[in-house]
């Protein structure tokens, strides 16, 4: 680190010592203020900070609470805290202790504690605790941990849960799997194709980065493209437009051959985004040769030309200049 | 030098544990991995959930419980003991909750000294988020924690900071002065004036006026720390506006002019990297001067950083040529591999007869050019996706010489 930049560090107030806290020198507060005595946590001490907290108006405070459970859950008896979690019937604090246990599972203290989660987030009466368990296995490695539970809770009777387990699968690949874990894009495209929920589908779908899904799932995303719903099939035409190189070229006919028959102008845009997406400067040829099948998308389609004539060869770049074309004009 | 890219490829399989998944998967993000830990903070870091919640290296192959599913069974509860030795006691503050609903702005310093002294990372966070909301909007009490802050002491001092930077109010024009003031007062410790120039970096925009004292004051060779945080929320407000799809250039052009004129080398790299994390694509104004850093800098990571921030120049092939020339003559074979890659970041395969011609010049690139000319005859049209599909993407070792 260069010279002057520790220094920097520590001033900024940018970047946290993870100190211990053991040791605690109080000093002594005056008669108006708390005693603001540490203390050890306990699964009960926790869970009256909890019940009263999170209700309060000051967002600072109910961000701590969650992060001193989580950081806390380690160290807490795990009987008594499978104990209170078992018990608790209302949403938010079965969320708090779900997370608890999901972050004493992801940190190796107790591996298996996941999978009570799982079962509750599939067998509890209560579809708003089944959501809330659903929400705190957000951004973990659950998804590797809990076998089919994702295509079943699409098949969840309640929407609310059948949109946490998306948001869930969209949110795991993106910033757990940074899309570059296989399995993991299979599994969301298996349970977006395992949905009756058209809107479920469409949402896991339409932000999916597929450049490492395997040619199983590639298929079952070419089946999307015959959808009844509209917004399935905009959302996999977006999906099929990042597959890896080995299917560029089935689902670069699809899209093409699909956008003469298509008739909703929604799908006819995102067929244009994922025929641009597959061949960037190369697709300028066929996208010209759409473009007099409706006047109504010429406008869209002059605008990807332009900016894939720029040469940009970087799809995220290539989709801020567009956004920024279209701002101008 | 600025690492270009994550130190190994992205292997699919699930002995692998997720945290490499997130340093392999970043795709061009990473990048800027290493400019990165000095770079990010605050509130660029990580989502709490995601890093709430990491993978332990010492994960043992084939200890994976998969869908177990008895939580307590005997070796469970075992574990779970055994577990809970291991890890130090988290500390709680049962009447938290009381000073929460009771301070005020003008009690916070005194009421939030004791819980200061326990060094507790979430409670410190706490107290920071705490007078974010404390202050809100009012520029009247973010001008008094601007004061507070001229004569703080230690995690104090950071707090008030921090807090001031996330609150609203921050963004108001009264209070941005105050702190830009503040950081050019040469009364002040350059260690202090580098606090307030960085707790300007969640500004949504700066001034001209702004933009131009923070650089002039980065030139200055007595800047040092405080001239770096200078350079480092012109370049953070500039990748803000650039996501806003804001105008990025004015920030660009005072971050070059520091790169190329500011006699503290760190300062200078600092400033040449600060593109990377918005990859502006460059006029012909900017890219004759990216061309000057790239043929006269002295320090071979900022050639590198140009190369990178070069690739994103809209005349593709001047590009080509100034990486061809800059290869031939160009003695590291770190700076050799940027501008052997990122002539594929310029044209795709457009570029590989250049490259071609790189791997003519020094026969350590022949096998490298074969690995890109066979992934673009796969069907490969993205840059990102050619990167992340290479075998090795640290064939010179030249991201091991910052570790």
């Amino acid at each position: 680190m260069p010279r002057f930049l520790q220094g920097l560090r520590a001033l900024g107030g940018l970047t946290l010592m993870l100190t211990s806290p053991a040791a605690f020198a109080q000093s002594t507060p005056s008669a108006a203020m708390p005693a603001l005595k540490g203390e050890s946590c306990s699964v009960q001490g926790l869970m009256d900070q909890l019940r009263q907290g999170l209700g309060s108006s000051s967002k600072a405070y109910r961000d701590y609470l969650n992060a001193v459970l989580r950081e806390a859950a380690v160290s807490l008896p795990s009987g008594e805290l499978h104990a209170a979690f078992d018990r608790e019937t209302a949403p938010a604090m079965v969320e708090q202790l779900a997370a608890a246990l999901v972050a004493r599972s992801e940190r190796e203290a107790e591996k298996d504690a996941i999978q009570a989660v799982a079962r509750r987030a599939l067998e509890d009466r209560d579809p708003s605790v089944r959501a809330a368990t659903v929400r705190a296995m957000r951004r973990t490695g659950a998804l590797e941990k809990t076998g089919d539970m994702y295509e079943r809770l699409m098949r969840d009777g309640s929407p609310e849960v059948r949109m946490e387990a998306a948001k869930n699968l969209i949110e795991d690949n993106q910033y757990v799997y940074s899309a570059h874990h296989g399995p993991a894009t299979d599994m969301a495209v298996n349970a977006a194709t395992a949905s009756t929920d058209p809107k479920v589908t469409a949402k896991i779908l339409e932000s999916l980065d597929t450049r490492r899904m395997g040619p199983e799932a590639g298929q079952k995303l070419l089946g999307m493209l015959g959808h009844e719903s509209a917004d399935v099939r905009r959302s996999a035409a977006l999906a099929l437009g990042g597959v890896p190189a080995a299917q560029m070229g089935p689902a670069r006919e699809a899209l093409v051959g699909m956008y003469r028959g298509e008739r909703d102008a929604g799908v006819r845009k995102a067929l244009v985004q994922g025929i641009a997406e597959l061949g960037f400067a190369d697709a300028v040829p066929a996208l010209r040769k759409l473009r007099s099948v409706d006047p109504g998308m010429a406008p869209e389609i002059d605008a990807w030309i332009r900016v894939l004539q720029s040469g940009v060869q970087e799809w995220d770049l290539l989709l801020r200049e567009k956004q920024r074309l279209q701002q101008v004009h | 030098m600025v690492p270009s890219t994550p130190t190994q490829p992205p292997a699919p399989g699930p002995s692998r544990g997720r945290a490499s998944w997130v340093l392999a998967g970043a795709g061009l993000a990473a990048v800027v991995a290493a400019v990165g830990l000095l770079w990010r903070g605050g509130d660029d870091a990580p989502a709490p959930s995601a890093v709430a919640a990491p993978v332990k290296a010492s994960r043992s192959p084939g200890s994976h419980g998969g869908g177990g599913g008895a939580g307590a069974a005997a070796s469970g509860v075992a574990e779970a003991e055994a577990a809970e030795r291991r890890f130090s006691d988290q500390t709680c503050f049962p009447e938290l909750a009381r000073f929460n609903d009771g301070v005020t702005l003008d009690s916070f310093r005194d009421q939030a000294a004791p819980l200061l002294a326990s060094k507790d990372p979430l409670v410190r966070d706490y107290l920071m988020s705490k007078l974010s909301e404390l202050i809100g909007d009012d520029a009247g009490k973010a001008g008094q924690v601007v004061a507070w802050a001229r004569d703080a002491q230690g995690a104090e001092f950071k707090v008030l900071l921090s807090g001031l930077r996330g609150s609203d109010a921050v963004q108001k024009p009264q209070v941005a002065a105050k702190l830009l003031e503040a950081g050019m007062d040469p009364g002040l410790s350059i260690e202090r004036r580098a606090g307030m120039l960085s707790a300007l970096d969640s500004q949504k925009r700066l001034t001209p006026e702004a933009m131009d004292r923070m650089a002039d004051f980065a030139r200055d060779p007595a800047s040092t720390e405080a001239g770096w945080a200078a350079t480092r929320t012109l370049g953070r407000v500039m990748a803000r506006e650039s996501q806003n799809l804001g105008d990025a250039s004015p920030y660009l052009d005072r971050l070059i002019t520091i790169a190329t004129d500011s006699p503290d080398e760190q300062i200078r790299h600092l400033a040449q990297t600060a593109p990377l994390h918005n990859s502006p694509v460059l006029d012909a104004k900017t890219t004759d001067r990216f061309a000057r850093i790239l043929q006269s800098e002295g320090n071979e990571d900022g050639r590198d950083a140009a190369a990178q921030v070069l690739a994103m120049s809209s005349d593709k092939e001047q590009t080509l040529k100034l990486f061809a020339d800059s290869f031939n003559r160009e003695q590291s074979v770190c700076v050799r591999w940027a501008l052997f890659r990122f002539s594929a970041r310029v044209a795709g395969r457009d570029a590989l007869p250049v490259m071609a011609n790189m791997a003519a010049v020094d026969p350590r690139f022949q096998a490298l050019y074969g690995t890109f000319e066979t992934l673009y005859a796969q069907g490969n049209v993205d840059f990102i996706r050619v990167w992340n599909e290479l075998p090795d993407q640290n064939p010179f070792g030249c991201m091991d010489r910052h570790q």
